[in-house]
């Protein structure tokens, strides 16, 4: 087995980084709060030079306050905290052009967003819901968001941290990378179906299987990078493509929208565009009923 | 069934179709990509699963006077109305419509935009990812709140919640992210449905057999007093009916304050209410009741709404 990075997210951050440039908690003009959040590593790093915002899952700190939180679990604290790095960082460029602004670099590993009842009565999908607006917010109003699964990408947590990026990348399955919503084993005894059956269904469709090539196949990860050592340069490659779309207003040929249209063309979801295509046809043909 | 009819029918009882019907004005709701179409998953019949020709969700577009109003109605009876590709790309589409549609308002009445402004209303009924083709369920929830970004500042989304299965898992996000949310005490809403909390964590920790217990933490009277819903209604489609025709006459400003998250400004307020959490480390949603001021909280399941409406005391807001 390769040398993994699941539960290693400060060593891919530090990976990441030019060597000695990560300041935790630093983003933007602020200092966050150190005690609050412990699950996310937020701070400042350079990439190649270029000075980004990151977000990282902390797979070895526990949070006192919210027992439900471990092992890279985003809970109520994590999830805001990561939010309020994002709305720093937008803060900070605001008088920056699109594609000037500095990029928010999200290193994913995380098993999922805290389940509790306390999580409930306070409302976790808040939490979630807020991380994800700051995110798009971000990327719409001109900053580069790439994001890099080196380990666990796990249903929710994933779409919290991780499918807002404009670009998505993923180490391969060989490093241990684990994407998906429920492992096979989960499926089948919800859908009753023998593993060996949905095993071999599996090669035949990649909508339900958990896996990396999976997500590519569908469009859900842009690029498989090869090794760790590799995820610096690549991260930097992406950054400077999405910086380039964005000086010219191309808002639509990267996130959650161009993956739509990523995995029509990998042919792994063929079924979304026609649907798409079959209702704005059949609108324009009663729009003027409704738009005066 | 009679327009009438339908407006005194009880939502919980109501089929996503009804729904969408009785939420616009009569005779107005027009379905798009609906059954007719026949745009089916294509992923169930490899699993052996049955298909519904409309994926277990309505979409289409009516009118609430002026407003074109574009209509998600999720269907409970399908796969617990879970999102799979064809679901969440009949989702996407009418986002997109919606966007296309303001578009043209702002363009045709740059100076009564407040009465020709398109919204979109959701009537959750899911528990988020449809197992049997999990992977297209999740890329289309990341989809859904991309384009729920794209739509502030233009057009209102407005959440409906009071059918059978509430609203959880990634929908419960996306409930949150949108601009106002309309519950019935029998509507639930929440992240971790109360089954994966047992499984998770342990029946000490939610016995998910306990209904009073997931009414009184997911329910719709719960979320009131959090205002993470902004307005309780009775359950009938009329009183939901009634509730959106309320809210799209007032300013599009008013309705962007009805928002718990979307901002720096509002996730400090959230983030102050979780320091909360942390503090009273509540056992029971009663708790949270009482701190608020509501002397007696184990009244509060049984009442009616008129009652609870007068009475109950809510979370202050920080940020108005």
């Amino acid at each position: 087995m390769e040398m993994q990075m699941i539960g290693r997210g400060r060593d891919a951050v530090a990976m990441l980084a030019d060597e000695g440039s990560f300041q935790e908690n630093h983003v933007g003009n602020a200092v966050m709060d150190a005690e609050f959040g412990p699950g996310a590593v937020v701070g400042t790093a350079r990439i190649g030079g270029v000075a980004v915002t990151m977000i990282a899952n902390d797979a070895e700190a526990v949070n006192p306050r919210f027992p439900v939180v471990y092992f890279g679990v985003i809970g109520m604290e994590e999830a805001y905290k990561m939010a309020s790095a994002v709305y720093e960082t937008i803060e900070a460029d605001r008088e920056k052009r699109p594609g000037e602004k500095r990029p928010l670099v999200l290193v994913v590993d995380t098993p999922g967003n805290a389940p509790g009842k306390v999580e409930e009565i306070f409302g976790m999908n808040k939490a979630t819901g807020a991380y994800q607006l700051a995110l798009a917010e971000a990327r719409k109003c001109g900053h580069a968001v790439v994001a890099i699964v080196i380990g666990r990408a796990i249903s929710g947590a994933f779409l919290c941290h991780g499918l807002q990026a404009d670009r998505i990348l993923a180490l391969p399955k060989e490093y241990g990378t684990v994407i998906h919503v429920m492992p096979l084993s989960s499926i089948s005894r919800i859908t009753k179906m023998d593993i060996e059956r949905l095993e071999e269904l599996s090669q035949k469709s990649p909508v339900f299987a958990s896996g990396v090539d999976f997500f590519h196949r569908l469009g859900g990860v842009e690029e498989i990078v090869s090794a760790p050592e590799k995820m610096a340069e690549a991260v930097s490659r992406h950054i400077a493509e999405i910086r380039c779309h964005k000086a010219k207003g191309e808002f639509e040929k990267t996130g959650p929208w161009s993956r739509g249209i990523l995995g029509a063309e990998r042919q792994g979801r063929t079924a979304r565009p026609a649907v798409l295509a079959r209702m704005q046809q059949e609108f324009s043909q009663v729009s003027g009923r409704y738009l005066r | 069934m009679r327009y009438s009819e339908l407006q005194r029918k009880s939502f919980l009882e109501a089929t996503a179709r009804e729904r969408a019907i009785g939420l616009t004005d009569e005779g107005s709701f027009t379905e798009l990509a609906g059954p007719r179409d026949r745009m089916m998953s294509p992923h169930l019949p490899i699993l052996g699963e049955a298909v519904s020709f409309d994926d277990g969700v309505v979409t289409g577009v009516g009118l609430v006077g002026e407003h074109p109003v574009f209509v998600i109605s999720q269907e409970g009876k399908f796969i617990g109305g879970a999102v799979g590709e064809v679901h969440g790309a009949k989702m996407a589409g009418i986002f997109r419509l919606a966007l296309t549609a303001y578009d043209h308002a702002a363009q045709e009445h740059p100076h009564d935009l407040e009465r020709y402004r398109p919204a979109v209303v959701v009537s959750f009924e899911t528990g988020g990812v449809r197992l049997h083709e999990a992977n297209a369920g999740l890329l289309a929830h990341a989809e859904i709140m991309d384009l729920i970004q794209d739509t502030k500042g233009k057009v209102p989304v407005i959440s409906l919640i009071g059918s059978k299965v509430g609203c959880f898992g990634g929908m419960g996000f996306v409930a949150a992210a949108t601009d106002v949310i309309l519950m019935s005490p029998q509507g639930r809403l929440g992240l971790t449905g109360p089954e994966v909390i047992e499984q998770e964590i342990g029946k000490e920790e939610f016995d998910a057999s306990d209904k009073s217990l997931i009414s009184r933490t997911t329910g719709g009277k719960h979320k009131y007093i959090m205002c993470d819903c902004n307005e309780l209604v009775e359950d009938r489609i009329g009183a939901f009916r009634d509730a959106l025709c309320g809210l799209l006459n007032r300013p599009y400003s008013s309705l962007c304050r009805c928002r718990r998250i979307g901002s720096y400004e509002l996730v400090r307020e959230q983030m102050a209410l979780v320091r909360l959490a942390a503090q009273l480390n509540p056992s029971d949603s009663k708790d949270i009741w009482r701190y608020y001021g509501n002397a007696e909280p184990d009244l509060i399941p049984e009442m009616e709404v008129k009652e609870f409406l007068k009475t109950a005391h809510r979370r202050p807001r920080e940020v108005e």
